[in-house]
């Protein structure tokens, strides 16, 4: 048997157009049936396949990567030209960057992990993934977790949504007891709308001109309809105002506010503006209690967040350098150990029988005392002799050496089939990405890699 | 032997505060705050060691000082924010407040403590005790008041003016701070009443007349009605800038009028002669 490494075949936004990547996309139970597809291929040890709208990444732990291939050529041609090839520890940093978020559209955003955790349980459900699936997806689960506490990447807000919510949120806290005013049915103001009431809104009021559209934002947000022309009164009901409508000119004027805040009595007003050409008077800014901003405004906040996240993705990967280097010494120490119990068995094997053999010989001569001294010696040897190559092949294992395993194998003697793969025995009661109990036992993979 | 005790307290402040502002240029690291808070609160036990010595050196004369004052209000500052970062966990606040109160703990530092002579009868009558833990007290709110107010303008600025910089990232909300502001005044008149009162029955018993138009009666009731007005202001909706620009006019008169009226010799009865009114003898 060949060598099995890891390899991974993918396309991603940076390889490939949405065109072609809405076309090998697969969710639920088409992902299961191609989990479960290449799970019948031969040679195939393990597969997880990470399916999102911005990439989809088979790997699998295999002796070639042409089952990987043969996924997207089959799901589509035009697929070919865009595809991407890693193979080994550059795959293992490729899954842990893409789970810390470094590879991502939008650089640190925070779905990404749990797509990855999700791609995982599907595939360990379906028994595709095994042991060694586990151990190298723990493993970028925990870089992304380290990479996302010890790093900035992810402080700061990248979607206009957010960044509304970041701004009412210095301004009122939470918005428990206050009202939110939506002006104008645009896909922003909803969009913000909903993201706003994660801060606890308790009123959603709606204005729009057209009323058929209204009523239906108005549903589409948990949100009351009011007419248009209510729009003073409105200003002085809500605390936070959306606004974004189609008009050419200022919707909310200052005039208007500066009717409203007689009736506020000093409460705070925020108005937020998503509309090009601006539907707020930006001179609503300059009347207290009043916090206006405008499109521009928030841009600004997305890229000062943009540029503090590049800076903090350096250190994010040097992060991910170290994880990829500590999974793979731990993958090449873990190759050692198969040789090393087998070559301990197999000497064991020998003094035993060779003990019993001069016990055979020397009959009842002994007594019970000196039967335990001929096995202890036996023992003893055995010990003395493996002692010098398992401190080596230890050492050989941690320090990188994977040439010494399969050389001492053959040396020995030791049969091939012991440090081959056990059959796929994953149980498939675990899903949960913890290392199974008998991950411990072997690892094929590496088992298979350090022998050539 | 107090000044000593109170010059290690004001090592460990120092510690404290610039753990505190380490914390505020670096909040991801929350342990740098936890350190801080155990710090402080180490600065305030031994603060309170230093003041209990001092008791028992001056025999509670040093109360009567300006510099007694300021070494009895930073502790109380202290322990009214220790209370407030348990309550309400904002760890930024300690940013302001901390050095605050070191810098205004920095004079009672050097030279050897004055004291006033002040007659035993007058420091063992009981309201007097009330009198000043309740004037300390009722400053060391509006102290806090202060910071939280500075702290609210700041942010005010950043996100009025659009700043969006490390200030927005790292202030509480607007309204957190509005609150607690509002909170702070509150408990702060409530106090500042029990120790006028107080004063007033200490003045009718020791003095012989409640009030006697001393400069620092005066102040006092003026500032008393300043904060009662913030009390009553805030119902009728003023917050927010206006609010806490009142507060740091407020803090303002409080510190000047404390000092100003122990600067100039003779000028009130608060100054240390608590007997029938002569000339003010300060001992070393």
């Amino acid at each position: 048997m060949n060598g099995r490494d890891l390899f991974l075949v993918g396309l991603s936004h940076k390889s490939a157009p949405i065109e072609v990547r809405e076309r090998v996309a697969l969710t639920g139970d088409a992902l299961k049936a191609a989990l479960a597809e290449l799970r019948g291929i031969d040679g195939l040890g393990e597969a997880v396949v990470v399916s999102t709208c911005n990439r989809v990444e088979v790997y699998v732990q295999a002796e070639g990567e042409e089952a990987a291939c043969r996924f997207f050529t089959s799901r589509s041609e035009a697929s070919t030209g865009h595809l991407y090839l890693k193979k080994g520890a550059e795959a293992v940093r490729h899954l842990f960057r893409v789970a810390a978020s470094l590879d991502s559209m939008v650089l640190g955003e925070q779905q990404i992990l749990g797509q990855v955790k999700e791609a995982y349980g599907l595939a360990s459900a379906v028994q595709a993934a095994g042991p060694f699936m586990s151990r190298l997806c723990n493993r970028a689960f925990a870089t992304a977790k380290r990479v996302r506490t010890e790093t900035e990447i992810g402080r700061g807000t990248v979607s206009m949504s957010q960044v509304a919510v970041e701004l009412v949120e210095k301004i009122f806290g939470d918005l428990k007891g206050r009202a939110v005013l939506l002006v104008g049915a645009g896909k922003m103001g909803a969009l913000s709308a909903k993201a706003l009431a994660s801060l606890g809104a308790d009123r959603i009021l709606v204005a729009n001109r057209s009323v058929e559209r209204g009523l239906a934002l108005a549903a589409q947000v948990g949100g009351s309809f009011r007419s248009f022309d209510e729009l003073p009164h409105l200003l002085v009901e809500a605390d936070v105002a959306i606004v974004s409508t189609g008009a050419p000119t200022f919707v909310v004027t200052a005039e208007m506010v500066s009717q409203a805040r007689r009736g506020r009595r000093h409460r705070s007003l925020c108005l937020i503006d998503l509309a090009v050409p601006r539907n707020v008077d930006p001179a609503c800014g300059d009347l207290g209690d009043v916090f206006a901003y405008d499109v521009d405004d928030m841009q600004r906040v997305v890229e000062q967040t943009q540029e503090a996240r590049r800076s903090e993705a350096i250190r994010a990967e040097a992060i991910v350098e170290a994880e990829v280097m500590a999974f793979t010494r731990e993958r090449e120490a873990r190759a050692a150990l198969p040789v090393l119990a087998q070559l301990r068995r197999q000497a064991e094997g020998i003094a035993r029988a060779e003990a019993e053999r001069t016990l055979a010989h020397l009959g009842g001569k002994l007594d019970e005392r000196g039967r335990r001294s001929v096995e202890a010696m036996a023992q003893a040897i055995v010990n003395k002799l493996l002692h010098g190559p398992t401190a080596k092949l230890k050492q050989a294992a941690t320090g990188g050496d994977d040439g010494l395993p399969g050389a001492a194998a053959e040396l020995f003697g030791i049969a091939e089939a012991s440090t081959q793969e056990p059959p796929r025995a994953l149980p498939a009661a675990t899903p949960a990405p913890t290392p199974a109990p008998s991950a411990a036992a072997a690892d094929p993979v590496a088992a298979g890699g350090s022998k050539r | 032997m107090s000044i000593v005790i109170l010059r290690f307290a004001a090592a460990l402040y120092l510690a404290a505060a610039a753990a505190y502002i380490v914390f505020f240029a670096r909040p991801r690291h929350r342990r740098v705050a936890t350190v801080a808070f155990w710090t402080l609160a180490a600065a305030f036990g031994l603060h309170a060691i230093a003041i209990g010595v001092g008791c028992s050196e001056f025999g509670g004369t040093e109360f009567f000082s300006l510099r007694g004052g300021v070494v009895l209000i930073v502790w109380l500052v202290t322990g009214a924010y220790l209370a407030l970062q348990r309550w309400y966990n904002l760890p930024s606040v300690g940013a302001f407040v901390t050095p605050l109160s070191l810098v205004v703990l920095l004079p009672a530092l050097f030279g050897t403590p004055g004291h006033p002579t002040v007659p035993p009868d007058a420091i063992r009558h009981p309201t007097i005790t009330i009198h000043v833990l309740a004037a300390g007290s009722a400053v060391a709110l509006f102290t806090i008041a202060f910071g939280v107010a500075i702290m609210y303008l700041l942010q005010e600025r950043e996100v009025k003016g659009k700043h969006f910089g490390a200030l927005f990232s790292r202030l509480p909300s607007l309204d957190a701070l509005d609150r607690l502001n509002q909170r702070l005044v509150r408990a702060g008149f409530v106090i500042f009443t029990v120790a006028l009162i107080a004063g007033t029955l200490t003045a009718h018993a020791i003095w012989k007349n409640a009030w006697s138009w001393d400069p620092q009666q005066v102040v006092s009731v003026g500032i008393w009605i300043l904060y009662g007005a913030m009390v009553q202001l805030r119902h009728s909706g003023w917050h927010g800038r206006r609010y806490a620009v009142m507060t740091l006019v407020g803090f303002a008169i409080v510190m000047s009028s404390m000092v100003s009226l122990r600067l100039v010799p003779g000028i009130t009865r608060h100054s240390g002669d608590y007997g029938t009114g002569g000339s003010v003898e300060v001992s070393q």
